[in-house]
């Protein structure tokens, strides 16, 4: 999906997760470049379990795994996986927070466990607290902040040390319509510089401010092309029954997703 | 929700049959989420909410509260008051009582668009709000240190106390505390690291210091707070000739945390620190089953042997030292903390 020129940040390959008896991927190989990449999928199809592995949270069960040029995989050095998460930013799917903790701290908290220079975090925490739009709540309690507040407080929390790999588990969950629309502006903007990863199970999401599309199904990789393709796939309705009323990008990500399982049906 | 197309960013209302279902407190959480940021900015659906809400009957309740609130904010403000008046409703406030809330919160000047006053900084007032910030972030530091951890660590130093002056116990409390001591810190361990203790765990994990750092930080959290309160509680008890003393336990406790710290990058902080906790009262208890009826201050004194003289002390210490360095060597298995 990556560009000829471009330098990939992300390497996957042969990568296995598996859950007691579960396998939630299958020997998936993946490359990112900088730019904003969708990763599209019901649920339970897996896309989490890779966001979950590309964060270095959760270990592989097999495979190998290399984030800006370094191997984070079961046995990787120690050295090179802390070095590799001070240049990561991760929005969970879920994240707590402690009660006390006001936007500021919040945001301050993470900045000090992902080890950035004391002297710059003060600022560093005021200008990605004011472009996620809370900089009036900055001081606020975040127990206090409505829902989709809180997820721009984890969106700030992501990028407060500037992160060369951005990795977002269903970041527009709980924004309302207008915040939805500035939070694809904003991702757009970071994908310039930034291999941002999107998970997400909104196909308006991937068609405003996904460059590519990978869509994945039941641990394997069912589809990888640019957000145009799959719009183009879905420009006719032919795979659209299921959505008469759809736009493109649905019927396309209707359409890839039927012909994968057409072909695992006839294997 | 009513949507109306368009070139830009896309319009959409708050429908009558929305509004009632906000009002009966039926809409799922994110749509409500999405209905109090629309209102905020749109005063056709702002009056329509407004509407819906307020011929609910239990509403009115809310709204005297609400309005209590606001008078008593603008008083407030109109007095020179030193202290905030919270108009935010005691307690949680759910469904459409919630949003009314903070629908009816007096706005800010800033909220509104006017200038806000420039505040005055005052060194004394910024060095306490640095401080309590700070404070936060430590307090942040060691989930064990709020709670029922920190609460079982007063009524241990206090009750040793209460027991050996009030109840008459004597020089008998002292080899009792030095028993349970040990066992404070393991379980201030136990709670402080690892998905069941930390909100912030997903995010913590894929950071550089969520691993034995942070650990190690709130371990010494646990410490700080454990050790002087449990030795000077020790050292207030009546002491007896031939009986270890206050700080008999240090390395003992030492000793078993960094084992629990060690045994926990194997099966997680909490079965390391619950499973040195069960061996530590075996050792204490079982002998004692083995002899005469069981009693606590007799397997109290009977432990005191554990503690007693220099050759059990170093022993100790050698074992903190080999549990430090086993802990050094398994430093790379809080890396990954999905299954610690």
């Amino acid at each position: 999906m990556s560009g000829t020129e471009a330098v990939n940040t992300v390497e996957v390959r042969a990568l296995t997760v598996r859950h007691r008896r579960t396998t939630a991927l299958d020997a998936v190989d993946l490359d990112f470049a900088p730019g904003v990449h969708g990763l599209l999928g019901p649920n339970g199809a897996g896309k989490t379990s890779l966001i979950r592995v590309l964060a270095t949270v959760a270990a592989p069960s097999g495979g190998r795994v290399e984030l800006l040029g370094s191997e984070v995989g079961a046995g990787s050095d120690h050295r090179s996986r802390a070095a590799v998460r001070r240049r990561l930013g991760y929005l969970p799917q879920e994240f707590g927070y402690y009660p006390g903790f006001t936007v500021r701290e919040f945001v301050s908290y993470v900045a000090w466990l992902k080890e950035m220079d004391a002297a710059a975090v003060p600022a560093a925490v005021e200008r990605v607290v004011a472009r996620v739009g809370l900089a009036d709540r900055i001081d606020a309690r975040v127990k206090t902040l409505s829902g989709g507040m809180v997820r721009r407080v984890g969106i700030a929390q992501a990028i407060v040390n500037s992160p060369d790999l951005l990795l977002l588990d269903e970041p527009t969950a709980g924004l309302d319509p207008e915040q939805r629309v500035e939070f694809r502006a904003l991702i757009r903007e970071l994908g310039r510089s930034t291999t941002v990863i999107v998970s997400t199970h909104l196909v308006e999401d991937v068609a405003a401010a996904c460059t590519d599309v990978t869509l994945i199904e039941a641990g394997r990789i069912a589809y990888r092309s640019t957000t145009r393709e799959l719009t183009e796939l879905g420009g006719t309705g032919d795979g659209g029954a299921e959505q008469p009323d759809g736009n493109p990008i649905e019927r396309g990500y209707t359409a890839a997703l039927r012909a994968h399982r057409a072909g695992v049906a006839n294997r | 929700m009513t949507t109306t197309g368009g070139a830009g960013m896309p319009h959409w209302h708050v429908s009558e049959e929305l509004a009632g279902r906000y009002a009966a407190g039926s809409v799922p959480e994110t749509d409500a989420w999405s209905v109090e940021k629309h209102v905020e900015t749109c005063g056709g659906c702002a009056a329509r909410l407004s509407a819906a809400v307020r011929v609910r009957p239990e509403t009115g309740a809310v709204l005297d509260g609400v309005r209590a609130g606001v008078l008593a904010a603008v008083a407030a403000e109109a007095a020179p008051a030193k202290k905030p008046v919270r108009v935010a409703a005691r307690g949680p406030v759910r469904g459409p009582a919630r949003g009314l809330v903070r629908l009816t919160a007096p706005r800010t000047a800033a909220a509104d668009g006017a200038p806000a006053k420039k505040p005055v900084p005052v060194a004394p007032f910024r060095f306490a709000g640095a401080a309590t910030r700070a404070g936060r972030l430590l307090w942040a530091a060691g989930p064990a240190l709020r709670g029922s951890w920190l609460v079982a660590l007063v009524l241990v130093a206090v009750g040793a106390v209460a027991l050996a002056y009030g109840a008459g116990a004597g020089e008998a409390v002292r080899p009792l505390l030095l028993v349970v001591a040990p066992v404070l810190p393991l379980a201030g361990v136990g709670l402080s690291y690892g998905r069941h203790a930390d909100p912030m765990y997903e995010i913590t994990a894929a950071t550089p210091s969520g691993g034995l750092r942070l650990l190690l930080t709130r371990t010494a959290a646990v410490l700080v707070l454990s050790i002087p309160a449990l030795t000077l509680a020790g050292a207030a008890l009546p002491a007896s000739a031939g009986r270890p003393g206050a700080a008999a336990w240090l390395l003992p406790g030492l000793a078993m945390t960094l084992a629990a710290l060690a045994l926990g990058s194997y099966v997680g902080c909490r079965t390391g620190a619950t499973s040195i906790a069960v061996a530590w009262a075996a050792a204490v208890v079982l002998p004692v089953f083995a002899a005469s009826p069981p009693a606590a201050l007799a397997a109290a004194t009977g432990a005191a042997r554990y503690f007693a003289g220099p050759a059990a002390q170093a022993a100790w210490a050698a074992g903190a030292l080999v549990c430090a360095a086993l802990l050094a060597v398994r430093r790379r298995s809080f890396d990954h903390l999905e299954t610690l």
